[in-house]
């Protein structure tokens, strides 16, 4: 799935426009813990599917974006229409991450993106 | 070459800069997007471990060739029992740390699972973590 598709599907909003690329999503994580999307996502060697993954996540906070730029993932989608502010859009600018939100909550935005065949990432547990 | 950044305590707003710039350094320095992953992964929760736990302090990065090294130090108080630190899921952070995502008591486990070599000292006048990166060997292995 496209996120372009993703983001008219499912009405969201896009805080970083001049970022938006047309890319193909194919892989999803969501946490609001950090800690967890550290590791999980760091086990991940392959690094096309890090180039195709969504952070999913209700923190609206600085540190989703840092998490993003620490692991190679530039998509983070926001849940419960939780606005970030300035300073975190203008850290997303800084690190080329597209940062973009909708209303649906974690577990059904997460369920109807699996629907879509998107794909959860899982603990690598050979790293 | 040997770059310093400091580190203040309970503050989220410039969490992360140090590694943030640790891994534009070494995007400069051509290291592969695997080991790039895991040691910038282990430089921020080193960097969130002294935000939420120290005093404040500092971290050193350098580039040896074939290897990165990070130094982590704080001011205090220090760890009490580093074996029980070190256990998955056991934390001491409080409500503001879990708003900010972090504090489930991942940190240390996730460093050491992301590192070639680990060597955590503490007393309660500082905690000083030393990690080290072998870039060649991690490369050719995964």
């Amino acid at each position: 799935m496209n996120l372009q598709t993703i983001i008219n599907k499912y009405e969201c909003y896009v805080y970083t426009p001049e970022l938006i690329v047309d890319k193909k999503i194919a892989y999803g994580f969501c946490s609001d813990l950090m800690s967890d999307a550290l590791m999980i996502i760091n086990s991940v060697q392959d690094d096309n599917i890090l180039s195709q993954t969504i952070l999913i996540t209700g923190l609206a906070t600085q540190q989703s974006i840092r998490t993003a730029e620490m692991l190679d993932v530039d998509v983070v989608l926001l849940v419960r229409g939780k606005i970030p502010s300035e300073k975190v859009v203008r850290l997303a600018y800084e690190s080329k991450i597209m940062l973009i939100s909708t209303k649906q909550t974690m577990f059904n935005m997460s369920g109807k993106l699996f629907q879509d065949g998107i794909i959860g990432i899982t603990y690598n547990e050979s790293c | 070459m040997l770059t310093e950044f400091q580190i203040i305590a309970r503050n989220y707003e410039l969490a992360g800069r140090a590694s943030s710039n640790l891994k534009k350094a070494l995007i400069m320095l051509n290291v592969s997007r695997k080991n790039l992953k895991r040691i910038c992964s282990a430089s921020y929760e080193a960097e969130i471990n002294i935000v939420i736990h120290s005093v404040g302090g500092f971290m050193t990065y350098a580039f040896y060739g074939d290897y990165v090294e990070l130094n982590f130090y704080d001011d205090g108080p220090g760890i009490v029992d580093i074996d029980l630190a070190m256990t998955e899921g056991y934390s001491t952070a409080n409500e503001v740390d879990h708003m900010n995502g972090f504090g489930a008591g991942m940190g240390l486990s996730n460093i050491k699972k992301s590192s070639d070599m680990m060597e955590l000292k503490s007393s309660p006048e500082g905690t000083h973590l030393r990690l080290l990166f072998f870039l060649e060997e991690y490369d050719a292995s995964n």
